[in-house]
């Protein structure tokens, strides 16, 4: 079971390193087509519902920079590096003076202006928001909901892959 | 070779494709499904007086709080794919910069369930007719029909530059954001799009924002909406 070759062995090292590199070139691939630095976000808070709730998976496209009012956009508030997924409410400039958003989750009473950075009142849909909201898939993003919560479960899932890589070898 | 952790992988791995072929082919059929919303959106009462945007705050703006009547027939943006519709009515109105585009803010929002969404406290009750409370638990219209009459908003609203006495050439314009099962998300067209028809009225006729006056605290109440989270936003 355990006695391979060094040329098989070499041979499933180097697939194994051919799907982790053509995962990571289809993402960077999809990153570019939306140029947003994530293009694909999950959702971490319920603060939407019952649009999204937590574990949707959202698919973002930031060439849009002419944001309307209604849609749903992603932003990072200066400073911090948490996404926070919510809609727009208020939209001012846009032309010569830089686009000016306010943003509300639809499950929250206020507006998001407590979120944002102390002195900034608005957002600056050049600076601050990574996309907005094209499409979404229910639920399928909930497995890194509970990688990030539950840090064991990243040990026991690499532990249960590595067993069956060396089971499937017979 | 057909040991059951073989034929367990061939399963999920046939439900995966299968799966995702289904939600393919719906996110797909929404395209081909017929749409004709129409709307009637009529301004009741606008005010303007100053306030504070929090409380700790020095800056004084001025803020509009605008009544409204809405009328709408939206039945027809409820297909199988549909969740709930996210319905908004803003106020639209010129920048102080004639260069500028419009400025919007939303003044009312209502999530509309779809009648196979589960029940969640942060969707719209329409009220009952006659305004009379709603009696038990049957809506009076079907999903995406609604008629308000003197609609307080929930939202009362503050230009960027903290002036909205005397401004002109305002408008209340109605909007959407249909939320599927899966797919993509699609919001309000005034254009017609192959089968969807664009909305029929859906705006308000134009007016102007008064001038600040002294106005009874019961008049400025503003309409509470579902959501949960009332404290600070998640």
């Amino acid at each position: 079971m355990l006695s391979l070759s060094p040329r098989q062995l070499a041979t499933q090292v180097l697939n194994f390193a051919l799907v982790l590199s053509t995962a990571f070139m289809l993402w960077k691939g999809l990153s570019i087509a939306s140029n947003s630095p994530s293009p694909i976000v999950v959702v971490l808070s319920g603060s939407m519902e019952p649009a999204f709730a937590r574990g949707d998976l959202l698919f973002l496209w930031n060439r849009g920079l002419d944001t309307q009012i209604g849609e749903v956009v992603v932003y990072n508030v200066k400073g911090k590096d948490i996404p926070i997924v919510h809609r727009v409410v208020r939209r001012f400039g846009g032309g010569s003076t830089p686009l000016r958003l306010l943003t509300k989750g639809d499950n929250n009473a206020a507006d998001d202006t407590e979120l944002y950075a102390r002195g900034q009142d608005f957002l600056n849909r050049k600076e601050d928001v990574i996309g907005s909201v094209v499409g979404f898939v229910p639920f399928v993003g909930y497995v890194t909901i509970l990688l990030s919560e539950y840090p064991w479960l990243k040990q026991a899932m690499l532990g249960l892959m590595g067993v069956m890589v060396v089971l499937q070898r017979e | 070779m057909h040991s059951a952790l073989v034929r367990v992988q061939n399963v999920f791995g046939f439900f995966t494709t299968v799966a995702f072929v289904v939600a393919t082919i719906v996110a797909l059929s929404v395209v081909v499904t017929p749409q004709a919303p129409s709307a009637s959106v009529k301004l009741r009462n606008v005010q303007v007086v100053r306030g504070r945007p929090h409380y700790y705050s020095t800056k004084r703006e001025e803020y509009a709080h605008i009544k409204f009547d809405l009328d709408a027939d939206l039945t027809s943006l409820f297909n199988w794919n549909t969740k709930q519709v996210f319905l908004y009515l803003t106020a639209t109105y010129p920048s102080l910069d004639p260069r500028e585009p419009p400025s919007q803010a939303i003044i009312w929002d209502a999530v509309l369930p779809s009648l196979s969404a589960p029940l969640h406290h942060n969707q719209y009750i329409h009220p009952a007719k006659n305004g009379k409370a709603s009696k038990g638990k049957k809506a009076p219209y079907p999903p995406g029909e609604i008629h308000l009459a003197a609609q307080r908003p929930k939202y009362q609203i503050t230009d960027f530059s903290g002036k909205l006495q005397n401004r002109t050439d305002a408008v209340l314009e109605l909007g959407w954001n249909v939320q599927p099962w899966v797919g993509a998300l699609t919001w309000v067209n005034y254009q017609d799009f192959g089968v969807w028809k664009g909305l029929n009225g859906g705006k308000s006729k134009v007016f102007q924002f008064p001038e600040i006056r002294k106005r009874k605290e019961a008049d400025l109440k503003t309409e509470k909406g579902g959501e949960g989270n009332r404290g600070k936003p998640a």
